[in-house]
C-alpha cells in the first residue's frame, strides 16, 4: 500500500507498524472502558463463564507459545549444543515479550489489577494459580536477566555489566528451566479442580504432564515459526539446517505426547468418548489431527525439513492444533452448571461468546508484542548473525554464549 | 452465643414452592445490589408433556463445602472455612482472578462485572448470615421460608432428620441425601423427589474434588528441587564432558596426531 | 398498547436509577417516637419493633429491624398466628414499598389533562379543602348518592365506611365482587357464615378448586397445607393450569374452565347415591338430606365426563376417596372465586361436599363455621347515627341482585352504571387503597367512567394508575409508617404501629378521613384526637394501655364462651343444602349445573391469577419483587403454540371482544391447550411508576364484564381471546 501524502521522514512508518499501532490504540480504548466501567461493560463474561477468550488466548496460549525460550536456553546452556546459539536470543526475546504480554493481559482481566502483587505476599499454598503466578513473575525476572546482555551490549559503557551477567548466568538458566517446567505443566493443573466441568476427553490427573509434553512441541514450532518470519521480515538468512534439526525432534516429542494422551484415555476407560461426544469428539480429533498426527507425518518427511516453506507450514499447523488444545481445555470443553430455569435476568447469561472488545484487547496486546519484537530486533543485537559489524562486542562480551563452566574459574 | 457445633441447612425440594421469599429475604438482610443475588432457583422447572407434568425446584446458594474448592483454588487465600461450618470470603485480599468461580462446582461465587477499578470488583457469595446465626437467629433465607423447605441446625441432626424423612416416605424421595458425602460433604443438605441432576446439582464423588490438585501442589516443591538438582548435575556433567572433549582435542593436536602418523607410516 | 422495551433493558434502567437497595437513601430518617418510648429503640434509633404486614390482606405479624431510624429488615413475628415467624416474598419486600423512589410524599393537585400525569404539589390544607369543596358541591347539586366511594379491604376501612355512611352515599365499591363474592354468598346462604375457617391439623384429603395456595400465598395457611402434604395428606387440585400448587398435589385435574361444578356435582352424586356420607351428621344438621339423592341423580360421572373432559372413573374414585376420609376431608372454599357466572354453583357444591363429609362440627374437623364477630370486645369512638339513605345503589344490590350481601356489592355494575347514568348519574369518586383502573374488568370502560366524573380523589402511597387519572392525590403513610385500628386474630388484638415516622408529608388514613370528615361538616363522626387516641378508645374495654400494646405488639382479648351448641346463622338454623332463600329469589334451591359459555373454534379461555411475588395491582413497582419475579408473558400450551406457528418469546397480539394487548409468549406444557393465561397486575398505565411502567400487559384490558346474577361476582375466566403474532 502506498500513501499519497508525503510525510516528513521521521513520521514515515511502514504499513505493518501503522496497523499495529492502530490495533494497540483500539485495545487501549477498550482497556480504559474496562477500568472505568468494569469487565462486564466490554466482555461477555458472566457468572457462568468467569473465564473466556482472554484466559484461553492471553494466558494459556501466551504462556505456551513462549516455551521456546526455556527450550533454547536449556539446549544451549545446559546441554551446551552450541550450534543452536543463533536461535537463542530470538527465542529468549519471544519468551520475554510473551510473558510481558501475559502479565499485561492479566492486568486487564483481573478484577483488582492494582493488587496483582498480593500474590507475592498472601500465599495460599493449595492454589495452582498461586504457583503459576509466582512462577511467571519469577520467570519474567529470569528472562529479563537472560535477555539483559543483549540490551547492555548495545551500550559500550555497559559491557562490563553484560560480562558479569554472562558469567553468572547458569543458575538463572537452571532456575528458568525449572520455573518453566513448573508453570507450563501447572497451567494444566489449573483445570484439575474442575473434573465435572471439563469434558472427560480432556480432564485427567496427568493434565500437567500433558501440558508440559505439548509445550515442548509448541516451543519447537514457535522457534521455527519465528525464525522463518523474522528472516523474511528482516531479509535475513534462515538457519534452515538448525530448524531442520528441531523439526526432526518434533515427531518424537509429539509421539511421546500422543502416547501419553491416548494411554491415559485407555487406562481411564474414556476411549468411548472419542466417538460418542458429538462436537467434543470432533474438537478432540481436530486437535489431535492438526496438532499431532499431521505434524508427525509432515516432519517425518525429510524434504519438508529442509524446505523453508515446508518448515514454516508445518510449524503453523502444529501450533494451530496445539493451541486448539489449549482453547479446548480452557474453554470449548468446559461446561458450566446447567442453565437455571429461573434467575433474575442479570444472571441469565449462560452462553459465552467473546465480544469484539475482548478480542480487540488481546489483539492489541499481541500487536504490541510484535511491535516490540520488531523494534528490539532492529536496534539491538538479537540476531547475532546480522550484527557482525559490531565485531569487537561479539568477541569480547558474547553475552549469550555458553556460560563458562563452573570449573573454568 | 450458639450451641450449634456444625451449622448446616437442609433443603427439601418436595416442600419448596418456588416462592422466592428466601431470595428477597437474603437481598434485604445483606443489602445486596438490585442486580445481584446470593441465592437463586435452579432446576428444570416444569418437565414432562401435558398433562403428565412434574416440577423440580432447587434453591441454590453456597453449599459451605467441608472441603471448599473455592478456598483451595484462591491464590491469595481470600476464603476461610470456619470450624463450625460457614465458608466465608474476605474482600480485602481478593485480586479478582475469578478462579474460585471456576473451581466451585456449584457456580456459587459471583463477581462484580459492573464495577471499575475505582469501585473495585469483588466476589460475592452467601455467607451463612453470621450476623444472624451467631446472634441466635436462623439465616434470613431459612427463617422466612413459608413451607419449611429450608431448615437450619446441627449438621448431624439434619442428616438424621433427612434420612428419617426418606424412611417415612420412601415413595416420595430419592433415597439419598445430597451433600452428606458429595465432594467430601457439604453443609447444605438436599432432599429431592427428582434426580439431583435435574435440580442442576452436579454429580460429585465422595472424595473432595480438590484432592487431585492439592496433591499435585504438594509435589511442587520437592519436584522443583529435584528437577533443579538434575539440571545442575546435567549441566555440570555436560560441561565436564565438553572440557574433556576439548582437552582431548588439544591432545590430538599435540601428541595423538603423532601416533596417527606413526600408524599411517606402518 | 405495545411494549417495545425489553425486560433486560428495563432492568438495566431500573438498576441504574435504583442502584443498590436504596434503603432510606431518599430522605433523612425519622425515628418512630412511640416505639422509642416503649423501649424498642435505643439512643441511636436501632432496635426491633413488632407490627403487621399489609402487602396483602392476610396481615402477618412482623418484627421490623430498624437501624439509624431506617427499616433494614422485616422478619415474621413468631407470636402472630398468620406469620408464625415467617413472611412470604411480598412481606419480605415490604420495606421497598416504603422506600420506593416513586412514593408520593406530598398531596398533589392535577394541573394537566386527566391522564397526562401533570400535578403540582399542594399543602394538606389546600388539598383537603379542594377535595371537601368538590364533594360538597356534588352533594349539593346532585345529592350525596352522586359521590361514589371505593376502597379495598384494609384496617382503616371502618373509618372509610364511616366517612361514606356519614356523607350519605349508598355507592360503595369494594374489590369483593371481583374476588370472593361467589364463595361468600354461597357459604352465607349455606352455613350462615361468610368464610369458614380451615383446619389442617388432621386433614387427610383436600380438594382444592382453583385455590392456588402455593402462589396466591397466605403465609400461615400455605405453610399448613405444605405440612399437611408433607404428612401424607392427599391433595386433589382442579385448575386448567399446572400451577405450583398443582405440582405439590397428589393429583392435578386440568379441568375445563367453568365446569368445576359438573365435576363436584358428580362427586356429590357418587357420595349420595352410594350412601357414603356421614349420614348421622347430614340428617341432623342439614336441610335437604332427604331430597338430595333424587336431586343429584342426574349428575352422573358419565355426564360430568362429557362436560369436564375428566374420565368418569377418575371422578368416581376421587369422590370415594373424599368420602372415605370422612370428617378429615376438606373441600377448600377457595378465595378468588370470580371465574364464571356459574361460580356461585361451584361454591354451593363445595359447601355441600363439606356438609356431606361432616367436617364442619366434628371435633378436629377440617372446616369451622363459627361466626367470628369482627372487632367484638373492642371499643370504638362514639358517633351519631348515620343519615337515612333513600337512593338506590348504583351497583344493583339488592334491587337487581337480591341475594348479594350489601357489604359485598357489585363493583363492576357500579362502574357500568356510571357509564349508563342509570338509575342516576354519579359525578364524583373518592378512592382509597384501590386500583380499579386495573382491577375492574374492561379497562377501557373504567377509563371512560373516570372521564364522566367531575371530580376524582385518590388516597394511595404511590402514583398508581388510579392516582394517575385522579384530580387530587392524597399520600397515605405506608404501613410501616402509620397506626391502623387494631386487628383481632384469635384471642389477641394485634397492632400496626409506625416502625419509622412517615416520610415527607404522608399521613395515616385515620388522620386523612378525620380531616376530610371535619371539612365535610361531619366532625361528629370522627371523635378521636389522633391515631393513638383512636386505639386507646379501642383498648378501653380490655383495660390495657396503649403503651403496653406498643411494646408487645398485641393486646390479649377475653376468651369467648363456647356453649358447645351447634347452630348455623341460616333461616333454618341448619346447613342449607336446600335453600328456601334461593328458591324465593327465583333461583335453584339446590346446587345445580348451569352451562357456561364456551370459546369458539379459534378462541381461548383467558385465565387470570396471582404470582407469589406480587400482590394484585399495587406491588409491581416494588423493586425487590420486580427483581425476583418472572417476566410476565402469555402462557400458551406449547403444542398449541407450535400449531399456530408461534414460538417462545414471540410478541403476540391478544384480542378479546373489548380490547387488545401485545405481550410476549410463554410456550409451556403447563396449561390446557384451550386456555391462555396472563398474570394479573401488569401493564400499568401510570408513567409515575418507573419500575413497573412498560412491563407486561394487562388482562383487565381484555376482560369482558359478566356478572353472576346470584352472587354478583365478576366472571374473570369468561373472556375469550384470539392470539396472533404481533
Ligand atoms: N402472592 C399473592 N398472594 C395473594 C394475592 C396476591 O395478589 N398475590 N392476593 C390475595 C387475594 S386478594 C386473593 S383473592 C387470593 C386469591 O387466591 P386464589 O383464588 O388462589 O388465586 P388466583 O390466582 O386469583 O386464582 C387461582 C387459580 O384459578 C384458576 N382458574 C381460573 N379459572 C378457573 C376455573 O374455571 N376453574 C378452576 N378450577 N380454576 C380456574 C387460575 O388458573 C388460577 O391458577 O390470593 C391472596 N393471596
Ligand atoms: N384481571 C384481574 N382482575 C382482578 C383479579 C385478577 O386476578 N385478575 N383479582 C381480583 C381480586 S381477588 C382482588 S382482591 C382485586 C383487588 O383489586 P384492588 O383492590 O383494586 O387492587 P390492589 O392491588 O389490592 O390495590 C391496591 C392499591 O393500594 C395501594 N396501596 C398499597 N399500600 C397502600 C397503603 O398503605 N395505603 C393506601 N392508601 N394505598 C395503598 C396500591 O398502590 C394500589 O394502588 O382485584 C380483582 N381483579
Ligand atoms: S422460601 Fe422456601 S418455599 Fe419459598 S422458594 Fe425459598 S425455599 Fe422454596
Ligand atoms: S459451594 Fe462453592 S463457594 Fe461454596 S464452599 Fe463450596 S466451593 Fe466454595
Ligand atoms: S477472585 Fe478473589 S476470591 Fe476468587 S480466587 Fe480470585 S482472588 Fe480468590
Ligand atoms: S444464609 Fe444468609 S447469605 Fe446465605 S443465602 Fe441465606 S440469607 Fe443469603
Ligand atoms: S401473606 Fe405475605 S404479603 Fe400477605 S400479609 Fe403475610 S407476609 Fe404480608
Ligand atoms: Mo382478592
Amino acid at each position: 500500500m502506498k500513501l499519497n501524502i508525503t510525510l516528513p521522514k521521521f513520521l514515515r512508518i511502514g504499513t505493518l507498524p501503522l496497523v499495529l499501532i492502530l490495533l494497540m490504540a483500539i485495545a487501549a480504548v477498550v482497556a480504559f472502558t474496562r477500568y472505568a466501567f468494569g469487565i462486564g461493560a466490554i466482555s461477555d463474561l458472566s457468572y457462568s463463564y468467569p473465564w473466556g477468550f482472554w484466559i484461553s488466548f492471553d494466558l494459556f496460549t501466551g504462556v505456551v507459545i513462549s516455551s521456546g525460550g526455556f527450550l533454547m536456553a536449556g539446549t544451549v546452556y545446559i546441554l551446551r549444543i552450541k550450534e543452536f546459539e543463533p536461535l537463542l536470543r530470538p527465542s529468549v526475546l519471544t519468551a520475554f515479550l510473551g510473558y510481558i504480554m501475559v502479565a499485561v493481559a492479566l492486568l486487564v482481566d483481573l478484577g483488582q489489577p492494582l493488587r496483582i502483587w498480593y500474590m507475592m505476599i498472601h500465599w495460599n499454598h493449595t492454589s495452582v494459580l498461586l504457583e503459576i503466578g509466582i512462577c511467571v513473575m519469577s520467570y519474567l525476572t529470569v528472562l529479563a536477566i537472560e535477555f539483559s546482555p543483549v540490551v547492555l551490549e548495545r551500550f559500550p559503557k555497559l559491557h562490563k555489566a553484560a560480562h558479569l551477567i554472562h558469567r553468572y548466568i547458569m543458575p538463572f538458566v537452571i532456575l528458568g528451566v525449572v520455573l518453566s517446567t513448573l508453570h507450563q505443566s501447572s497451567l494444566g493443573s489449573l483445570l484439575l479442580i474442575q473434573p465435572q466441568k471439563l469434558h472427560p476427553l480432556w480432564w485427567t490427573p496427568i493434565l500437567p504432564i500433558l501440558f508440559f509434553a505439548s509445550a515442548i512441541s509448541v516451543g519447537l514450532s514457535m522457534i521455527i515459526l519465528e525464525s522463518s518470519l523474522s528472516s523474511r521480515y528482516f531479509q535475513r538468512g534462515l538457519e534452515t539446517h538448525l530448524l531442520a534439526k528441531l523439526a526432526k525432534a518434533l515427531p518424537i516429542a509429539l509421539g511421546v505426547y500422543l502416547v501419553l494422551k491416548f494411554g491415559e484415555l485407555a487406562i481411564a476407560g474414556d476411549l468411548g468418548y472419542l466417538f460418542t461426544s458429538g462436537i467434543m469428539s470432533l474438537l478432540f480429533w481436530a486437535e489431535i489431527l492438526i496438532g499431532v498426527l499431521i505434524p508427525m507425518i509432515w516432519f517425518s518427511i525429510e524434504k519438508n525439513r529442509t524446505s523453508p516453506n515446508a518448515l514454516l507450514t508445518g510449524a503453523i499447523i502444529t501450533l494451530l492444533g496445539l493451541i486448539l488444545n489449549r482453547f479446548n481445555v480452557s474453554w470449548f470443553a468446559v461446561k458450566h452448571p446447567d442453565p437455571l430455569f429461573y434467575v433474575p435476568t442479570f444472571m441469565g447469561n449462560v452462553d459465552y461468546f467473546p465480544t469484539f472488545p475482548e478480542v480487540a484487547v488481546s489483539i492489541g496486546i499481541f500487536s504490541a508484542g510484535i511491535m516490540a519484537f520488531g523494534l528490539l530486533a532492529k536496534y539491538f543485537p538479537v540476531f547475532e548473525a546480522e550484527h557482525h559489524h559490531v565485531e569487537e562486542v561479539h568477541e569480547t562480551v558474547h553475552g549469550l554464549h555458553p556460560a563458562p563452566t563452573p570449573g573454568d574459574d | 452465643m450458639t450451641d450449634i457445633k456444625h451449622h448446616a441447612y437442609l433443603f427439601d425440594a418436595t416442600r419448596c414452592i418456588d416462592c422466592r421469599a428466601c431470595m428477597v429475604a437474603c437481598s434485604v438482610e445483606n443489602n445486596i445490589d438490585m442486580d445481584k443475588t446470593r441465592i437463586w432457583v435452579a432446576g428444570l422447572g416444569v418437565t414432562g408433556e401435558y398433562p403428565i407434568l412434574q416440577r423440580g425446584t432447587m434453591v441454590y446458594h453456597c453449599m459451605h463445602c467441608e472441603h471448599p474448592d473455592c478456598m483451595s483454588a484462591c491464590p491469595v487465600g481470600a476464603y476461610t472455612k470456619a470450624e463450625d461450618g460457614p465458608v466465608t470470603y474476605n474482600p480485602d485480599l481478593c485480586i479478582g482472578c475469578r478462579y474460585c468461580m471456576n473451581a466451585c462446582p456449584f457456580g456459587v461465587p459471583h463477581f462484580d462485572y459492573d464495577k471499575g477499578i475505582v469501585d473495585g470488583a469483588f466476589i460475592d457469595k452467601c455467607t451463612f448470615c453470621p450476623q444472624r446465626i451467631y446472634n441466635g437467629q436462623e439465616p434470613a433465607c431459612v427463617q422466612t421460608c413459608p413451607t419449611d423447605a429450608l431448615e437450619y441446625g446441627e449438621r448431624d441432626e439434619l442428616i438424621k432428620r433427612a434420612h428419617e424423612r426418606i424412611a417415612a416416605h420412601p415413595d416420595r424421595y430419592i433415597d439419598h441425601v445430597y451433600g452428606e458425602f458429595e465432594n467430601g460433604g457439604t453443609s447444605y443438605l438436599i432432599l429431592s423427589h427428582v434426580p439431583f441432576k435435574d435440580l442442576g446439582l452436579p454429580e460429585l464423588p465422595e472424595t473432595p474434588i480438590n484432592e487431585v490438585s492439592e496433591k499435585v501442589m504438594e509435589m511442587t516443591i520437592p519436584f522443583a528441587l529435584g528437577w533443579g538438582a538434575v539440571l545442575t548435575a546435567v549441566s555440570a556433567g555436560v560441561a565436564a564432558y565438553d572440557k574433556k572433549l576439548a582437552l582431548s582435542k588439544v591432545e590430538v593436536k599435540n601428541g595423538k596426531s603423532a601416533e596417527k602418523k606413526a600408524e599411517e607410516s606402518k | 398498547m405495545t411494549q417495545t422495551i425489553s425486560r433486560r433493558d428495563f432492568l438495566k434502567m431500573g438498576a441504574a436509577t435504583a442502584g443498590a437497595l436504596a434503603v432510606g437513601s431518599m430522605l433523612p430518617p425519622k425515628v418512630a417516637q412511640a416505639a422509642r418510648g416503649a423501649g424498642h429503640l435505643n439512643a441511636e434509633g436501632d432496635g426491633f419493633i413488632p407490627s403487621m404486614c399489609e402487602m396483602c390482606v392476610w396481615r402477618c405479624g412482623l418484627v421490623a429491624k430498624v437501624v439509624d431510624g431506617k427499616v433494614v429488615k422485616l422478619d415474621g413475628n413468631p407470636e402472630h398466628p398468620h406469620s408464625r415467624g415467617k413472611l412470604c416474598p411480598r412481606g419480605q419486600s415490604g420495606l421497598m414499598n416504603t422506600y420506593d423512589p416513586d412514593r408520593v410524599l406530598t398531596p398533589l393537585v392535577r394541573v394537566g389533562k386527566r391522564g397526562e400525569g401533570l400535578f403540582r404539589k399542594a399543602s394538606w390544607e389546600e388539598a383537603l379543602d379542594i377535595v371537601a369543596a368538590n364533594m360538597l358541591k356534588i352533594k349539593e347539586q346532585y345529592g350525596p348518592e352522586a359521590m361514589v366511594f371505593s376502597s379495598t379491604h384494609n384496617l382503616s376501612q371502618v373509618q372509610f365506611e364511616n366517612l361514606l355512611y356519614a356523607f350519605g352515599s349508598p355507592n360503595y365499591g369494594t374489590q369483593r365482587s371481583l374476588c370472593f363474592n361467589a364463595m361468600i354468598t354461597a357459604f352465607q346462604l349455606t352455613y350462615g357464615v361468610e368464610e369458614p375457617a380451615r383446619n389442617y391439623e388432621d386433614v387427610e384429603f383436600i380438594l382444592m378448586v382453583g385455590r392456588n395456595m402455593m402462589e396466591a400465598i397466605s403465609t400461615s395457611e400455605t405453610g399448613e397445607l405444605a405440612h399437611a402434604i408433607d404428612r401424607g395428606a392427599k391433595l386433589v387440585y382442579l385448575d386448567p393450569r399446572y400451577t405450583k400448587t398443582a405440582s405439590k398435589a397428589t393429583e392435578w385435574i386440568p379441568i375445563r374452565p367453568g365446569t368445576d361444578s359438573a365435576f363436584l356435582l358428580a362427586m356429590i352424586n357418587i357420595i349420595t347415591q352410594n350412601e357414603l356420607a356421614d349420614c348421622d351428621f347430614v340428617k341432623k344438621y342439614t336441610v335437604g338430606c332427604d331430597g338430595i339423592v333424587a336431586e343429584m341423580q342426574k349428575y352422573t360421572p358419565a355426564w360430568a365426563e362429557q362436560i369436564t373432559g375428566i374420565p368418569a372413573a377418575t371422578i368416581e374414585r376421587i369422590a370415594r376417596e373424599y368420602a372415605a376420609a370422612k370428617h378429615n376431608a376438606l373441600a377448600h372454599p377457595g378465595w378468588r372465586t370470580s371465574n364464571f357466572i356459574n361460580s356461585f354453583q361451584t361454591e354451593r357444591a363445595i359447601a355441600t361436599l363439606n356438609a356431606l363429609s361432616g367436617n364442619v362440627l366434628t371435633a378436629g374437623g377440617c372446616l369451622s363455621a363459627e361466626v367470628a364477630a369482627e372487632g367484638a370486645g373492642l371499643g370504638a369512638p362514639k358517633q351519631p347515627p348515620y343519615p337515612r339513605i333513600s337512593a338506590l345503589r348504583l351497583d344493583g344490590a339488592p334491587w337487581k341482585y337480591p341475594l348479594v350481601p350489601l357489604k359485598l356489592g357489585v363493583f363492576q355494575e357500579l362502574r357500568d352504571a356510571i357509564l349508563t347514568g342509570e338509575p342516576y348519574q354519579a359525578h364524583g369518586w373518592f378512592i382509597s387503597r384501590q386500583n380499579p383502573i386495573l382491577s375492574l374488568p374492561d379497562r377501557a370502560k373504567t377509563l371512560e367512567a373516570f372521564g364522566k366524573m367531575d371530580f376524582i380523589a385518590t388516597v394511595d402511597i404511590i402514583m398508581n394508575d388510579t392516582a394517575w387519572f385522579s384530580d387530587v392525590v392524597l399520600p397515605e403513610a405506608s404501613y410501616l409508617e402509620r397506626y391502623d385500628p387494631l386487628l383481632p386474630v384469635g384471642d389477641k388484638a394485634f397492632l400496626r404501629q409506625p416502625v419509622v415516622e412517615p416520610q415527607g408529608e404522608a399521613k395515616s388514613a385515620l388522620w386523612i378521613y378525620k380531616q376530610l370528615g371535619e371539612r365535610l361538616g361531619l366532625g361528629d363522626f370522627f371523635q378521636y384526637k389522633d391515631e393513638e387516641d383512636y386505639i386507646r378508645q379501642q383498648l378501653k374495654p380490655l383495660r390495657v394501655s396503649l403503651e403496653e400494646v406498643i411494646e408487645k405488639g398485641y393486646a390479649e382479648m377475653p376468651e369467648e364462651e363456647d356453649d358447645g351448641e351447634i347452630t348455623f346463622n341460616t333461616p333454618s338454623g341448619k346447613i342449607e343444602i336446600y335453600s328456601e332463600t334461593l328458591k324465593n329469589a327465583g333461583f335453584s334451591p339446590w346446587p345445580t349445573w348451569e352451562e357456561p359459555p364456551m370459546p369458539k373454534e379459534d378462541e381461548f379461555y383467558l385465565l387470570t391469577g396471582k404470582v407469589a411475588q406480587h400482590s394484585q395491582f399495587g406491588t409491581q413497582n416494588n423493586q425487590l419483587l420486580h427483581k425476583y419475579s418472572d417476566e410476565p408473558r402469555l402462557w400458551m400450551n406449547a403444542k398449541t403454540a407450535s400449531q399456530l406457528g408461534l414460538e417462545m418469546d414471540d410478541w403476540v397480539a391478544v384480542t378479546s371482544a373489548v380490547g387488545q394487548v401485545h405481550t410476549k409468549l410463554l410456550a409451556t406444557e403447563a396449561i390446557r391447550p384451550d386456555c391462555v393465561y396472563l398474570t394479573a397486575g401488569y401493564g400499568h398505565l401510570s408513567k409515575g411508576l418507573k419500575t413497573a411502567y412498560g412491563v407486561g400487559a394487562s388482562d383487565s384490558a381484555l376482560h369482558v364484564t359478566y356478572t353472576d346474577p346470584i352472587s354478583g361476582g365478576q366472571a374473570l375466566s369468561q373472556t375469550f381471546v384470539t392470539v396472533k403474532k404481533a
